[in-house]
């Protein structure tokens, strides 16, 4: 095997590596997975390290010649979830370790997998909402307030989804559909007394609770990744944090027109 | 029972609704939503025989694990398939929503203890799925060397 194909073999792995990582991973997978790759075609020396915001992969044939060493690093910028293209990814791998398919063609499959389309966002927001009001029911509401967490819930599904997709950063996209769902459980709370503001918001963020992150830092932190998982555990505090201030923010600003003691 | 029954229906919707905003493969969704429904479940009878919301919650995730694992190696998929949209009716939103109100009340102590608790139920889900998944890498590890 010459070094041009060595070379594109690591570029694949790592291809590969970033596809999982950006669509939401654990870092452990994403480790395990370059290694297989790049073990299946003869290099007996496969180093990997992932975090959430990067990976970094040595590997090298056998034998004391330096220059065969290669080594990359990738830096991973955004992150959100897809579990689709994972667990198409992890199909790929399997097929390619267990197959000898070209290194030109494993490409090629990566970028379709990569292109893959996700559901449409009016499917999604309305799934959202679907989601959002059974929880609400989960947790003791009533048919009103399932039908305001449903509309709610709507709303801030499409709101957070469409500005994520413009760019926003998901900071601000949580102050906004915090500040979304506290803002139309007030409004839902005036057309009828049996509509508490609490359960419609308790339903409504939960489409945005950042729980993956959250178990996912414990996990890593348990499994000896420690950087990983202070990386998750920001990311998660992060988001709760974002999501308080929108709500919270909305909330005051009631509070302080009605003249206090709503809580 | 009808109530179990009723909880049961609800939870396995809106863990199907999660799928979907995690972008599940199609032919995966029902089974998501079995795990995420089995899971709470159980979660919702630990309740209501124990006083510790920890307690209940270790016990609803290790199922969504245990379920996903099995799953997983039914369709030959990565576990985080299943155990991702299950384990989101189980995730602390609650606890946060009103630590969060207790700040705005200016009530530190209350703020605190319900922080800290969702912070343990997080704690207790992530414990439970890592003994599931450690216990399979074990099983894989053995079915290695036995090949």
């Amino acid at each position: 095997m010459n070094l041009v194909n060595q070379k594109k073999l690591l570029v694949m792995a790592i291809y590969a590596g970033e596809i999982m990582l950006k669509n939401g991973a654990e870092t452990y997978r994403v480790e395990d997975t370059i290694i297989r790759l790049c073990k299946s075609r003869n290099y007996p020396y496969v180093e990997a390290y992932v975090t959430p915001t990067g990976i970094f992969v040595s590997v090298d044939t056998k034998g004391q010649e330096q220059k065969d060493m290669l080594s990359s690093v990738k830096r991973i910028k955004s992150r959100n979830i897809n579990l689709n293209k994972i667990a198409e990814v992890n199909d790929f791998s399997r097929k390619f370790v267990e197959g000898d398919m070209s290194v030109e063609k494993a490409m090629q499959q990566l970028k379709k997998i990569d292109e893959l389309p996700s559901y449409p966002l009016y499917f999604q927001a309305f799934m959202g909402g679907i989601a959002s009001a059974f929880v609400a029911l989960l947790f003791g509401a009533n048919i009103l307030e399932f039908i305001s967490a449903l509309a709610t819930s709507v709303i801030v599904t499409f709101t957070t989804k469409k500005l994520s997709e413009s760019g926003f950063a998901s900071f601000l996209n949580n102050i906004v559909g915090g500040s979304f769902a506290a803002f139309f459980a007030i409004i839902f709370s005036y057309l009828h007394p049996n509509i508490h503001v609490d359960k419609v918001i308790i339903g409504a963020i939960m489409v945005m609770v950042p729980g993956v992150a959250m178990t996912n830092a414990v996990r890593d932190t348990i499994m000896g990744d420690l950087v990983s998982g202070l990386a998750r555990g920001t990311e998660a505090l992060l988001i709760a944090i974002s999501i308080a201030f929108g709500v919270g923010f909305v909330l005051r600003a009631w509070i302080f027109f009605n003249g206090g003691g709503i809580l | 029972m009808i109530f179990l029954l009723k909880h049961f229906l609800y939870a396995f919707t809106c863990t199907i609704g999660f799928a979907i905003l995690f972008n599940t493969p199609k032919s995966s969704l029902i089974k998501a939503g079995f795990s995420g429904a089995i899971g709470w479940t159980v979660y919702t009878i630990a309740n209501n025989s124990s006083p510790s919301i920890v307690f209940s919650t270790f016990a609803g995730a290790f199922f969504v694990a245990l379920s996903g694992e099995i799953f997983a190696i039914i369709d030959k998929n990565p576990i985080t398939v299943y155990i991702i949209p299950g384990i989101v009716p189980l995730v602390p939103g609650y606890g946060l929503y009103y630590t969060m109100r207790s700040i705005l009340a200016n009530d530190y102590g209350t703020a605190a203890e319900r922080g800290s608790e969702a912070f343990m139920v997080a704690i207790a889900i992530a414990a439970a799925l890592t003994i599931i998944l450690s216990l399979n890498a074990y099983r894989k590890r053995r079915l290695m060397r036995i090949k």
